[in-house]
C-alpha cells in the first residue's frame, strides 16, 4: 500500500488482487487458484473491510459531561459509563444509552407556562379540598433529575406520569391536613416542603432512580367565585384600621387641650394663693403697726375713728329716722328727711324705698344700752 | 457444487443458531411458546438466552412498572356527599404465564382494571365519611388550638379578626384518613388482580373533588363564612373606636377633676396661711380688732339707700339729746 502516487485505479486493483490470491493460496492451502476464484475472494475481502470499518465506528462512543452512559450486552445490563470516550462490542451486542443526568425537569400543576392543557383539566388540577371541606385553588411545580440512570431505565414505564401522581395525590394529602385560612396564608412554604419530602418518599417506593430538586407554590388563592368574598376581609380589616385611627386622631385632639386647660385652673389656683397670702400679710402687718400707734393712746383713738367713721356713713345716707327711746313701738316718727312729715308717710316712705331697691341693704341699729 | 453445499449448509447452521437463541433486555420478561402452548417459566433475567429452533416462539412482555390512569368515579360518600374521586394505580406484571393466559396484553389487563379499580374504589370510598378521604391524620386540631391562641392573643392586643369562626363544624375526629384508604383499595385490588398475575404496587387517590351542585353550596357557605368575618372585623372596629373614644372620656375627667383637686389644695394652703398670719398678728389685740373691724363694716355696708331708725338713747345720739 506504500506505492508511489500516480498508479491508475485499475493497477490498485490488480496489486490488491495478486496479494489477496497469494493470502488466499496459502490460507486454503489449495494448488489451483483460477481466475473467477480470485474474483470471489476479493469481494469476500471488501466485505470483511467494510464490515470492520462499520464495527470500529459502531464500537466507539462518546458520553458527554451531563450526561451518563447505560451499556447493556445482549440486552441486559452491563454497567455504567461516565464522561469521555468508550469503545463497546459492535453488530448491537452491546447498546448504550445516553441520560441527561444533570438536566432538571420541570413539571407544572394546575397551570400550564405553554398552556397545552384545558383550562378545566388545569381547574381540576388546581382546586382542592382543605380540612375544614372548604376548597382553594393551588398551582405549584416540581423540579426533578434523574439521578441514577440505570433505575430510571428499567425500572419503570411511565416515570413523568407516575412523578405526577405522586406529586398531585401528596399535594392534596397536605393540604387536605389543613386549614384553608392557613393555605391561603402562612402555611405555604411549610407545605411546599412537607410535599416535597413526601412526595420523594412516594417515588422512592417505585425506585425510579428520581431526586425531586424541589417543590414550590405558585398561586396559592381561594376559588374565583369565592375570591371577592375573601377580599371583603381585606376591605373590612382596612375599615376597621380607619375607625381605629379616627378615634386615636380624635383623642390626639382632645387631650392635649384638656391638659392645657387643666394647667390654666392650676395656675389661676396658684395666683389666688399668691394673692391671698399676699393680701393677709399685707392687712396683718397693717394691722400691727396701727396696733403700735393705737396703744400710745387708745381711747381717744377710739373716739375719733368712731366718729370719722359715722360722720362718713351718716353722711352718706339720705334720711334716716329717730325714735325717742321712751316710745315703745315705732309710731311717733320724726324723719331727718324733708320730705315726709308723718310717721304714716315716713313709714310709706320707707316701705316704698324697700319696695324701690330691694339690693339696698338696709339696717336698723338700736340701741341696746 | 462442492461450495455451494458448505455455504448452504453453513446458512442453515447459522439460521438454526439464530433460531436457537433469543436476547431479553433489561426491562422485560418473556415466555416461550411451543406449537401455541406456553412451555416452562418466564424467563425474567436479561441476556442471551437458548431455546428450540422453530417450534419455539418467546413472548415478550414489561418487567418494568406500569401505571394505570383511572377516570373520575361519582362516588356518594357514608354522609351523602357527592364527590368526584380520581385514582391512579401502579402496578407489574408479576407472573407472566399467568398473565399472558387470562389477559393476553397490557391494553387488555387495563381494561380488567378499570372495571375492577372502579368498583373497589367506589365500595371503599362510600363506605366512609367525606373527612376520611380528605383528611390523613388529626395534626388539624393542632392548627385550630394554635390559631384560637394567636386569636385570643390578637383580641388582647387590639381585639382583631379572629379566626376562630372560620371553623365550621365540619371538622371532626377522623379514624381511617386518606392514605389508609388508599392502601385499603390497594390490598383489596391486589387480592382481586393476583389470578391475572398482576401485582398492585400501589393506589394512589389523586383528587377528591365537589360534584358541581355541591361545590356551589360549599362556595356559597365559604362567601358567607368570610362575610361573617368581614362583619366581625367591622363591628370590632367600631368596638375599638368606642374603647377608644370611652379612654378619652376617662383620661380628660381624669385631668379635669385632678387639676380641680389640685387647685382646691392650693387654695386650702393659701386660705389656712392667711388665717395663720392673721391669727398671730390679731391676738396681740384682739378687742381692738373687732373695733376696727366693725367701723369698717359700717362703712362697707351702710349706704346712700340704707334707711336708719335710731333711737335717741344711741350713744351716738348722747349729745342730740341731752345737750352739751
Amino acid at each position: 500500500m506504500s506505492e508511489p502516487t500516480g498508479k491508475s485505479f485499475e493497477q490498485i486493483m490488480q496489486d490488491l488482487n495478486k496479494m489477496m490470491g497469494n493470502l488466499g493460496k496459502k490460507s486454503s492451502g489449495g494448488t489451483s487458484s483460477s481466475e473467477p476464484e480470485s474474483n470471489n475472494r476479493l469481494q469476500m475481502m471488501l466485505l470483511i473491510l467494510c464490515v470492520g470499518v462499520y464495527a470500529g465506528i459502531s464500537s466507539f462512543y462518546k458520553v458527554e459531561p451531563s450526561q451518563q452512559g447505560v451499556i447493556t450486552r445482549f440486552g441486559a445490563y452491563y454497567g455504567v459509563a461516565e464522561e469521555g470516550p468508550h469503545f463497546i462490542l459492535p453488530f448491537g451486542i452491546d447498546q448504550v444509552y445516553k441520560i441527561e443526568v444533570t438536566r432538571i425537569h420541570e413539571l407544572q400543576f394546575g397551570f400550564r407556562a405553554e398552556s397545552t392543557l384545558s383550562d378545566d383539566r388545569a381547574r381540576q388540577e388546581s382546586l382542592m379540598l382543605t380540612g375544614d371541606l372548604n376548597v382553594a385553588k393551588v398551582e405549584w411545580i416540581l423540579q426533578y433529575k434523574i439521578h441514577d440512570a440505570r433505575k430510571f431505565l428499567f425500572n419503570a414505564l411511565n416515570v413523568e406520569k407516575n412523578i405526577r401522581d405522586s406529586s398531585i395525590a401528596v399535594m392534596r394529602r397536605v393540604v387536605g391536613d389543613k386549614l384553608v385560612s392557613d393555605v391561603l396564608t402562612t402555611d405555604r412554604v411549610s407545605i411546599a416542603q412537607r410535599a416535597k419530602t413526601l412526595t420523594q418518599e412516594t417515588i422512592d417506593h417505585y425506585d425510579m432512580g428520581i431526586l425531586i430538586t424541589k417543590v414550590s407554590l405558585q398561586n396559592v388563592t381561594p376559588p374565583d367565585k369565592v375570591q371577592p368574598a375573601f377580599n371583603e376581609i381585606n376591605i373590612a380589616k382596612q375599615e376597621k384600621e380607619q375607625l381605629i385611627n379616627q378615634a386615636l386622631g380624635h383623642y390626639n385632639k382632645i387631650m392635649p387641650e384638656a391638659q392645657g386647660k387643666a394647667d390654666r385652673v392650676l395656675s389661676e389656683a396658684e395666683a389666688y394663693a399668691v394673692d391671698v397670702v399676699n393680701r393677709s400679710k399685707g392687712d396683718a402687718e397693717k394691722f400691727r403697726q396701727m396696733l403700735v400707734a393705737y396703744h400710745k393712746s387708745p381711747s381717744l383713738t377710739r373716739k375719733r375713728m368712731y366718729l370719722e367713721t359715722m360722720s362718713e356713713v351718716m353722711s352718706r345716707m339720705e334720711h334716716f329716722t329717730i325714735v325717742d327711746a321712751k316710745i315703745k313701738g315705732i309710731l311717733p316718727v320724726w324723719s331727718g328727711s324733708d320730705s315726709a312729715t308723718t310717721a304714716a308717710a315716713a313709714k310709706a316712705a320707707t316701705m316704698e324705698k324697700d319696695g324701690e331697691d330691694k339690693a339696698a341693704s338696709s339696717a336698723t341699729i338700736s340701741s341696746s344700752k | 457444487m462442492k461450495n455451494m453445499l458448505v455455504l448452504a449448509g453453513s446458512l442453515l447452521l447459522l439460521g438454526l443458531f439464530l433460531s436457537s437463541t433469543y436476547t431479553l433486555p433489561e426491562h422485560q420478561q418473556a415466555i416461550l411458546v411451543e406449537l401455541g402452548k406456553v412451555r416452562g417459566t418466564p424467563v425474567t433475567d436479561a441476556g442471551l438466552h437458548m431455546k428450540l429452533p422453530i417450534i419455539q416462539d418467546v413472548r415478550y412482555f414489561e418487567k418494568r412498572l406500569l401505571q394505570w390512569d383511572g377516570e373520575r368515579v361519582e362516588i356518594p360518600t357514608l354522609d351523602k356527599k357527592f364527590i368526584w374521586v380520581d385514582t391512579s394505580a401502579r402496578w407489574r406484571i408479576k407472573d407472566a404465564l399467568v398473565f399472558y393466559r387470562s389477559v393476553r396484553d397490557v391494553n387488555n389487563a387495563m381494561m380488567r382494571m378499570g372495571t375492577i379499580l372502579d368498583g373497589i374504589v367506589k365500595d371503599t370510598v362510600s363506605r366512609y365519611r367525606l373527612l376520611e378521604t380528605v383528611r390523613n391524620t388529626n395534626d388539624i386540631f393542632e392548627d385550630i388550638k394554635k390559631n384560637k391562641k394567636e386569636a385570643e392573643l390578637l383580641l388582647q392586643v387590639d381585639a382583631s379578626d379572629t379566626t376562630l369562626e372560620e371553623i365550621s363544624s365540619d371538622v371532626d375526629k377522623i379514624e381511617t384518613g386518606r392514605e389508609k384508604l388508599s392502601q385499603l383499595i390497594a390490598e383489596q385490588a391486589h387480592k382481586d388482580l393476583q389470578n391475572f398475575g398482576i401485582e398492585i404496587v400501589d393506589v394512589q387517590i389523586r383528587s377528591v373533588a365537589y360534584k358541581e351542585v355541591v361545590e356551589e353550596k360549599v362556595y356559597n357557605r365559604m362567601i358567607s363564612e368570610r362575610m361573617k368575618i368581614a362583619d366581625k372585623i367591622r363591628s370590632s372596629g367600631q368596638g375599638e373606636r368606642a374603647k377608644i373614644l370611652g379612654q378619652l372620656d376617662l383620661a380628660l375627667k381624669k385631668v379635669e377633676s385632678e387639676a380641680y383637686r389640685k387647685s382646691q389644695e392650693i387654695r386650702g394652703k393659701a386660705e389656712s396661711e392667711s388665717i395663720d398670719i392673721f391669727a398671730q398678728a390679731l391676738q396681740s389685740d384682739t378687742e381692738f380688732y373687732s373695733f376696727m373691724k366693725t367701723l369698717d363694716t359700717y362703712k362697707s355696708t351702710l349706704g346712700k339707700k340704707t334707711s336708719m331708725i335710731l333711737s335717741t338713747d344711741n350713744a351716738f345720739l348722747d349729745l342730740l339729746n341731752k345737750g352739751p
